[in-house]
């Protein structure tokens, strides 16, 4: 798990079917300095982070799936809490 | 997956058991010159590869990587991490073909 | 999900069976910059299995790694990099 900034909001119509109704966000992780930690990625988000704000994001592909009820996702990434500022 | 070039084999006599009668093969990953996207270019590095498309000494293969090089009936119990899944034909870049199967880069 | 600028793509004469008839794209994944920028992608090229169609210019999110293959499920196809959507918008905070 890492934390990074909400930077961006996205939008796709032509996406798989497992991500209908779902937020994407698009979130940078960060170094230790705060400098950006590669390149950002695109999360799925329903607790509705704020831009701007510091998120907890999971890279457990396995994990999603579980909670998107679904065994053929291809999401890896999801906001899993938002940071008290 | 990355496109890369076989640049050799590896002949290995103590291996661990599943590997018996795999060939392995050294290939060079290449990638698309990023200074004009107009042609493509050696990466300098080098990993090891298993084949399951019968690829030989030259030529331009397409690679997948990690648990996926497992993802295939001739893969699945070897312990490798990187797997050959085609021979190329053709990359091409906007309209412009920057390669073409049986040329040498 | 990375995004990644789709700038073209790759035939095979050969192919593993379980890819038959698969469409490769070449994407060059897009920093924060490059995304702010809506200018080319600046990170290293990869070759991509594309789910949804992605013509040349376009902006794809793609998964890697195991999540790659898992649009195959219960299938088993040798795939570690997806595109699984195109971007048809960003709005990028200006503060970053």
């Amino acid at each position: 798990m890492l934390t990074g900034i909400m930077v961006g909001t996205a939008t796709s119509t032509a996406k798989h079917d497992s991500l209908n109704g779902w937020k994407l966000a698009l979130v940078q992780a960060q170094m230790q300095d705060g400098s950006p930690d590669g390149e950002p990625v695109l999360a799925i988000d329903n607790l509705g982070a704020a831009m701007g704000s510091r998120v907890v994001l999971t890279s457990e592909g396995g994990a999603v799936r579980d909670m998107l009820k679904r065994n053929d996702s291809p999401v890896r990434w999801m906001v899993m809490g938002l940071c008290d500022s | 997956m990355f496109v890369a070039r076989v640049t050799g084999t590896v002949v290995s006599t103590q291996k661990v058991a599943s590997m018996t009668g795999q060939k392995l093969l050294i290939v060079e990953p290449l990638r698309i010159d990023p200074t004009d996207r107009e042609k493509l270019i050696g990466t300098g590095r080098s990993f090891v590869v298993v084949d399951t498309v019968g690829a030989g000494q030259d030529e331009t293969v397409l690679i997948v990587q990690g648990s996926s090089a497992r993802l295939t009936p001739q893969t699945e119990k070897l312990p490798v991490d990187a797997t050959i899944i085609g021979i190329v034909d053709r990359v091409l870049v906007g309209q412009k073909t920057v390669f073409k199967g049986g040329e040498r880069n | 999900m990375r995004v990644a600028e789709v700038i073209g793509t790759v035939t095979l004469s050969k192919v593993h069976p379980s890819l038959i008839g698969a469409r490769w794209i070449i994407g060059v994944p897009c920093s924060l910059q490059a995304l702010k920028k809506q200018g080319p992608g600046d990170g290293e090229d990869l070759v991509i299995f594309d789910g949804v169609g992605a013509g040349l210019g376009a902006r794809v999110g793609f998964s890697e790694g195991g999540e790659g293959a898992a649009p195959f499920y219960p299938e088993k196809k040798p795939v570690d990099a997806y595109a699984a959507l195109i971007l048809d918008n960003l709005e990028i905070d200006p503060r970053f």
